[in-house]
């Protein structure tokens, strides 16, 4: 593997090992970078002629592990999705399709359509949050950007556990939300949040927003603030210029956003499993039961197949879209 | 609860009219975001047991939580694993950057997205296949599976963060070295490396938080004792009100935190404007 590749012409331009031209020929193999190096100086075909190598080799290690670990790892998943389990409940390899066929039960069905609904959601709120804070940030911000954004990104990195349990006390029936809407007369005393579908949602939000703000504030902070101006200079009012102006100008970084929450929350177990009650579970606690509590594997790797399977056509669409954009903004 | 007067600044740059409704909703924002923290700080403190009322201030909970074996225990584990965790994925992560921003073959277009997979897979589907291979292939869950599964996913983070820094190096800072006589590999170790030295560490102090915080990867991984403090929490948590748990979670909040302000701000330390683009993969 490491020697084919000394050979390999690859398209110039690239970077800097593939600047080399093939007429360059193997004793300048060497050039590295530029190529065009004054042919004065010493040829060190025994320092770079196993560069590429180096790198090749320095590449290996890592590579092997995570084929291994991950490759290796979901492949069994899917082989032992076509599985079976014997009578005392221990997984059996075979080549059935028992286990999809059994997902089309009406309550996997339902399952699985509502953590689309609590993902979907979950991925509209977010985007209806994060657009003003990222927009305030980016554009009123001033010199306190950085700070800001810092503010929301450490304590995302705080423990999801501990985040999502202070978020189970806030929620709770005599929690300070549930008190402050009581006070001011929107709640009733009977009000819950804890155990609905609204806080398994909320959960997911809090949980994940974060992924939402960051490519928002990329793209608002990427984005000419002259058009803004612009658009006002043209007499389009606040409304008008934000929707012909500002938004599509961020609509990737929105997208960006969309993928980056979706993937998580559809996979979720943990904020039902805290906030919601057992008509709010969603895939990612069925994969858990089936591994923990139900002890069927194969249909535990069927589940988790499936839920790959949306997540995957989610990123096709997503990038079959960015892809659109590009050849847009190219034109 | 934080800096909502901040964001009210005057603008220095773009629009000059404030929209209110974003200023409003930017303020909600940052109040919610800190709530839960807040709370599980503040009851932590309390001296009774309810999550509600707080009557007066105590360190009884943590003086619970260091009298408490198992979480000790738990504590000293993920500690453990984050330790092996970030050595291991540093070793592997940066040699893995380093051979995919120079060596421009099939074989490194084939690594870069191999690397890119657990960036794109939700942790419950890596935390189901970890947990079939390591049974699959016979090793008992321990301490030890839940470090091999947990330096898989933090190489690709590493690799992320390595790969635009290397990236963003001057070619020809190395090609100079080696016209003075250096190797290939003397030019990597006393040129480049202590060129990348700022992003090693800092993603050194990102990976060990994000090992340590882990729940998932870790509960699908874990034997049964000890188990890694996030598991333990959850088992606690899942059953009601632990008031030790706002002890614990506290503790590992302002661990966390400060691992992370530490982490943004090494490049700093070391003459570099701003530490964000760390997080943002740039």
């Amino acid at each position: 593997m490491a020697t084919q590749n000394t050979a390999e012409p690859a398209p110039p331009g690239l970077g800097e090992e593939s600047g080399r031209l093939p007429e360059d020929g193997a004793a300048d193999a060497a050039g590295g970078p530029r190529g065009n190096r004054s042919p004065g100086r010493p040829a060190r075909s025994s320092a770079s002629a196993g560069g590429n190598r180096l790198w090749t080799v320095l590449m290996l290690p890592g590579t092997l592990w995570m084929t291994a670990f991950l490759i290796g790892s979901l492949v069994l998943v899917a082989t032992l999705a076509l599985g079976t389990t014997d009578p005392l409940g221990n997984p059996r390899f075979g080549f059935r399709l028992e286990n999809f066929s059994a997902l089309a039960e009406p309550a996997y069905l339902e399952v699985m359509l509502r953590s689309l609904g609590y993902a979907l959601l979950t991925c509209v709120i977010c985007l209806l949050i994060a657009y003003p804070v990222a927009y305030t940030i980016a554009l009123h911000g001033g010199r306190f950007k950085t700070l800001l954004i810092a503010l929301i990104v450490v304590p995302f990195f705080a423990n999801y556990l501990v985040r999502m349990y202070g978020w189970s006390v806030v929620l709770s029936d005599d929690g300070p939300l549930l008190q402050g809407l009581r006070a001011i007369g929107l709640a009733s005393d009977g009000t819950k949040i804890l155990q609905t579908g609204t806080s398994v949602v909320a959960g997911l939000v809090y949980g994940f927003i974060v992924f939402m703000i960051i490519p928002l504030y990329a793209a608002l902070e990427r984005m000419d603030v002259a058009l803004i101006e612009a658009g006002r200079d043209l007499y389009g009012g606040p409304l008008r210029t934000f929707f012909h102006v500002t938004l599509p100008a961020t609509r990737q970084g929105a997208a960006a956003g969309c993928v980056l929450v979706f993937l998580p929350a559809m996979g979720d177990f943990v904020s039902a499993q805290l906030l919601g009650g057992p008509d709010q579970i969603m895939i990612g606690n069925l994969i858990q039961d089936k591994f923990f509590q139900g002890q069927n594997w194969p249909l535990g790797s069927a589940l988790t197949m499936l839920l790959l399977a949306v997540l995957f056509l989610g990123m096709l669409g997503y990038l079959r879209r960015a892809r659109k954009d590009e050849a847009e903004a190219l034109r | 609860m934080t800096t909502p007067s901040a964001a009210a600044r005057p603008a220095r740059r773009g629009t000059d009219r404030k929209p209110r409704f974003a200023l409003a909703m930017t303020v909600a924002f940052f109040a919610v975001l800190y709530l839960p923290i807040g709370v599980v700080v503040l009851y932590s403190f309390n001296s009774q047991k309810s999550l509600t009322v707080f009557k007066d201030f105590s360190l009884r909970w943590y003086r619970d939580f260091f009298h408490d074996q198992l979480l000790i225990d738990s504590l000293g584990m993920s500690l453990q694993v984050a330790l092996v965790a970030m050595a291991g994925s540093l070793v592997l992560g940066v040699t893995l950057a380093l051979g995919l921003v120079r060596c421009r073959n099939r074989l490194g277009s084939l690594a870069g997205l191999i690397m890119l997979v657990p960036l794109v897979t939700p942790e419950i589907v890596t935390g189901v296949a970890s947990m079939l291979l390591f049974k699959g292939m016979q090793i008992p869950l321990s301490t030890g599976t839940v470090m091999l599964a947990e330096i898989t996913f933090s190489i690709s983070y590493v690799t992320v963060i390595l790969r635009s820094r290397i990236a963003a190096l001057n070619p020809e800072v190395e090609e100079a070295a080696m016209d003075l006589g250096a190797t290939r590999w003397q030019a990597l170790r006393l040129v480049t490396l202590p060129a990348l030295l700022p992003s090693i560490l800092a993603s050194a102090v990102l990976i060990f938080a994000l090992v340590f915080d882990d729940f998932v990867l870790a509960y699908f991984t874990t034997g049964v004792d000890p188990q890694p403090l996030p598991v333990r929490i959850y088992s606690a948590i899942r059953f009601g009100v632990q008031p030790t748990i706002n002890a614990v979670g506290t503790l590992m909040l302002v661990g966390s935190i400060a691992l992370i302000a530490l982490a943004l701000f090494i490049p700093r330390l070391f003459g570099r404007r701003g530490g964000l683009d760390l997080l943002s993969g740039k």
